[in-house]
């Protein structure tokens, strides 16, 4: 056990030492405040235009409206809208700013918006040379010929890529809240957040809905792309391990990451996709109670299916990297 | 040596601080998602009493597609062209308040949107200038696009005026619950209601639609007498004869110039 | 009794990879404080070999015990007992020296940190032991190997060509390094592909080529076995040989049958290249210079490793 840990606290400071940590909080420190401005921008152009965030709410249901009025856009868009305009007069008509501007409201939508792709490309950075990086650069060779079991070689860069992906999670939303709350105020932690929504067909259940303090809507959508970085995280650790090349590994990730980013915003009538894991990465939107990307995908369906891969995944990485050979 | 010890201390103890509270978050995610509870909803809440400052115009546009601007090229409508001329006079401060405008948007669907929609209530509290546009859709649905087409079905379109006679009690029904609706909201309130126009006056068959519309105008005049703080605004006459020049290519819609002319109106009512 | 003075066991190993056979029923054993040559050109089954003894690859059959434990049933307790750098000491360049070793010795049993200063101090490394890997010269980087492989203490040292790409001042160094750590008790297991390389270094070898064993002995035996060819330089040529050949003991070596090293005929040119017992030189050198020829240049010279080969797989294919 003792060994164990010395064996995590190896692969823990290697990663460091790697500087890739570094590089992601730095790539953070240059979008984040992008992201920040942005918002700004627009939370600016608003507070001109509209008396206060009801108006502007309203003034949204009613564009909304006007556009699903048109014939010229695809039904299925018109039923995303429809979803939209009922939840956002739920929150009009309960007189709760679904945006208001402030550093929790901020850090939740970025991290609602980083979950499908960035996150996932973050994640792959830290985690697609685990295993194909040492065999590139040969030290593979010194770390199996040692007396350990390869299992614990596996489970030790394992147990350090879960860490650095919990690490993550925590430094984006700590340092999301510190620069937002700069222009936008600290506040927020206690403002009524809705969650529940059921979603049949175009029309949303409102039955379920309750309210939740944001901190703990945000405790919950954390937790639950901390999930879905977890699952990017096996599986990259599962390519590194059946790939040789560090290069390989990582355009097998990024492109089926970004395929799933595809097939889930084209909505596509090819059902079956949805048993494919980067199509489920977006946990967080079903807490927000958006429509799926796939007719018969839930909550639970997406856990589900998450959980089946990470397991194959886990399985495939310790069977293999047991058992292969290192010829190189 | 040492130090790189303790590096790796302190990394792991905060990453396993946060892990744990990761599972702590995905447990209530769990928990709310798949056993949410009930009893935990939310109540309805009455939107915050709005007090109005008297020297200002506070405009609130509502009703059909006249007041979401369609057919105007230059998009915005007669409502952004009298927010616009009004905010040029330093003396009136004009500031839109929303533009709830929407296109099809028939009578009897404001009324509805005016009983409940708390958000809509809202808008129009702040406001003490309406700027209201109906009825069109009720008189006339039946009849979008005529003028576009050839007269092959001249004996659908007289049948159609037929039903437009026939929708006009209806839809002046309709128009009282939008009056009464928006005096209970806000009974002070300058109200201001566009009349209907002909649009279809060039077409032979159609013309004794004018008729019809002549009929509306006169009764919604009289029930917007009945409220003080309401006046109409009449429109037909500046459509008729003017019709190639003030509608727009779907032939139902002013144009750019058309909408100016009704903007003018509207500010000379002001 | 004999059991426990061996280090290494290797008995009847095979590896078949998708569907080729690299390695043919491998057997030999490494005692306890000799230094043991592995001997083959490239592409002979060294590195596979030595890839299965210290389990980067699982062999088809056959067994591997390092100091009694099977490594694939207890790899464990059998690595625990060797020390290798498979080929290049491949360290990680982004850390110092130091840190490397602090990583290696987590992954090994009682090394602590005077541990780590004691295998610096063996190679030298000592001033530069803070410094990143990726700094270090290749000379630098082998002896950081070393440092590595001798940190859990071994039994037994296995060194995967370790003069590639050094000087043949690193070479020297090397060879008085590995004498130095064999005097100490442990066993050394070297790969080369040069035969004076293990003739320099090693007590005895272990000849493969194409995954077979074709003899396992001590250096001088397996050199003798080949036997050496003696030139000789005299003037007038003509006279010379024949009366070389007039004492029956001395037979001619035509060119298109001797192997040897072109670099030695080279300095000796227009020599007769001959095969006779060694302890006759001397007084066939009389003899001649009795007779009147000048003996410009006598010269013994091994075998090189293609002809023992060759003297080998005829030698098997006769028995």
């Amino acid at each position: 056990m003792h060994k164990l840990l010395l064996l995590i606290e190896n692969e823990t400071l290697k990663m460091w030492k790697k500087r890739r940590f570094l590089v992601i909080v730095l790539v953070l420190l240059v979008i984040i405040p992008m992201f920040t401005y942005a918002q700004l921008t627009v939370a600016q152009n608003n507070k001109d235009k509209f008396a206060d965030w009801r108006n502007e709410v309203l003034q949204q249901i009613t564009d909304m409206q006007n556009r699903l009025s048109s014939n010229r856009i695809p039904e299925e868009w018109k039923k995303q809208q429809r979803i939209a305009v009922q939840q956002l007069q739920y929150y009009l008509d309960h007189d709760v700013n679904p945006s208001s501007p402030n550093g929790v409201t901020f850090t939740r939508e970025f991290m609602n918006n980083a979950v499908g792709l960035f996150i996932p490309l973050l994640v792959l950075t830290i985690g697609s040379d685990l295993v194909s990086g040492e065999r590139g650069t040969g030290t593979i060779k010194m770390l199996l010929t040692k007396p350990v079991r390869r299992w614990k070689v596996l489970f030790s860069k394992l147990a350090a890529l879960t860490l650095y992906v919990s690490l993550l999670v925590g430094v984006m939303v700590l340092l999301c809240y510190l620069i937002s709350g700069m222009f936008f105020g600290y506040g927020g932690w206690g403002l009524p957040i809705f969650t529940g929504f059921t979603i049949n067909g175009s029309e949303v259940d409102t039955s379920f809905v309750h309210v939740v303090p944001q901190w703990l809507y945000m405790l919950m959508q954390t937790g639950l792309v901390w999930l879905s970085a977890m699952t990017v995280a096996i599986l990259a650790l599962m390519v590194s391990v059946l790939v040789r090349s560090t290069a390989a590994s990582m355009v097998i990730m990024m492109a089926s990451v970004i395929a799933g980013t595809i097939l889930s915003s084209m909505s596509s009538s090819w059902e079956n996709a949805k048993y494919l894991f980067a199509v489920n990465l977006n946990l967080p939107a079903y807490l927000e109670g958006s429509p799926p990307p796939i007719e018969g995908m839930s909550f639970s369906f997406s856990l589900i299916v998450l959980a089946i891969w990470a397991i194959a995944g886990l399985i495939v990485s310790f069977s293999v990297f047991t058992k292969q050979d290192i010829l190189n | 040596m040492r130090s790189s010890k303790r590096l790796g201390i302190m990394i792991g103890g905060c990453s396993l601080l946060i892990t744990i509270l990761m599972l702590v978050g995905i447990g209530y995610a769990i928990k709310d998602q798949l056993f949410p509870s009930v009893s935990a909803q939310p109540q309805v809440t009455a939107l915050p009493e709005q007090t109005a400052e008297k020297n200002q115009l506070r405009i609130v546009a509502i009703g059909d597609s006249l007041t979401k601007g369609v057919g105007d090229s230059a998009g915005g409508g007669y409502v952004k062209q009298v927010v616009d001329s009004l905010a040029a006079d330093p003396d009136k401060q004009a500031e839109l308040v929303n533009n709830l405008g929407i296109s099809g948007l028939r009578a009897d669907q404001l009324a509805q949107n005016l009983k409940t929609d708390k958000g809509i209530a809202y808008a129009l509290q702040q406001a003490n200038v309406i700027l209201l546009t109906i009825g069109g859709n009720d008189l006339f649905q039946s009849l979008q696009g005529v003028g576009d087409s050839n007269a092959a079905a001249t004996a659908e379109q007289s049948m159609s005026l037929a039903q437009v006679e026939k929708g006009l009690e209806e839809g002046l029904t309709r128009l009282d619950n939008v009056l009464s609706e928006l005096h209970r909201i806000n009974p002070d309130a300058r109200v201001i209601y566009m009349g209907l126009y002909n649009p279809f006056f060039d077409v032979e068959e159609l013309r004794d639609g004018s008729l019809e519309v002549q009929k509306w105008n006169e009764r919604a005049y009289d029930m917007l007498h009945g409220y003080s703080n309401m006046t109409m605004v009449p429109t037909f006459d500046l459509f008729e004869e003017r019709i190639g020049s003030y509608l727009s290519s779907d032939h139902f819609h002013p144009n750019h110039e058309g909408y100016k002319q009704i903007a003018q109106r509207v500010v000379q009512a002001l | 009794m004999e059991q426990s003075n061996v280090v290494l066991q290797v008995t009847n190993l095979s590896k078949k990879i998708r569907g080729k056979q690299i390695i043919h029923d491998v057997s030999f054993e490494v005692r306890a404080g000799e230094i043991f040559g592995f001997l083959g050109p490239n592409g002979s089954g060294k590195t596979t070999t030595i890839r299965m003894l210290v389990d980067l690859i699982k062999p088809t059959s056959g067994k591997i015990q390092i100091c009694g434990h099977d490594v694939q049933k207890q790899p464990e307790q059998a690595l625990r007992h060797i020390g290798s750098i498979v080929e290049n000491p491949e360290m990680y360049g982004f850390m110092t020296g130091w840190d490397n070793l602090q990583y290696f010795a987590n992954m090994l049993d009682d090394v602590d940190e005077a541990r780590i200063c004691e295998v610096v101090e063996i190679v030298s490394l000592t001033q530069r032991i803070h410094e990143k890997v990726k700094t270090y010269s290749l000379g630098m980087k082998q002896r950081l190997g070393i440092a590595q492989a001798l940190l859990g203490r071994p039994k037994l040292l296995i060194l995967d060509e370790p003069t590639n790409g050094l000087d043949p001042l690193g070479i020297k160094e090397l060879r008085a390094f590995v004498r130095m750590l064999a005097g100490e008790g442990i066993s050394l297991f070297i790969s080369s592909h040069l035969l004076s390389e293990i003739q320099l270094m090693c007590d005895r070898v272990a000849i493969i080529d194409k995954g077979r064993v074709l003899a396992v002995g001590s250096v001088d035996e397996l050199v003798q076995q080949a036997g050496t060819y003696v030139l000789w330089q005299l003037e007038p040529r003509e006279q010379g040989i024949a009366l070389l050949l007039q004492g029956g003991k001395v037979a001619i070596v035509s060119e298109e049958e001797h192997r040897i090293d072109e670099s030695v005929l080279a300095s000796m040119p227009e020599a007769v290249v001959t095969t006779m017992p060694l302890e006759d030189i001397a007084h066939t050198v009389s003899r001649l210079v009795a007779e009147g020829i000048s003996v410009e240049g006598v010269h013994k010279a091994a075998p090189t490793l293609e002809e023992l080969f060759l003297n080998m797989t005829e030698g098997k294919s006769l028995a």
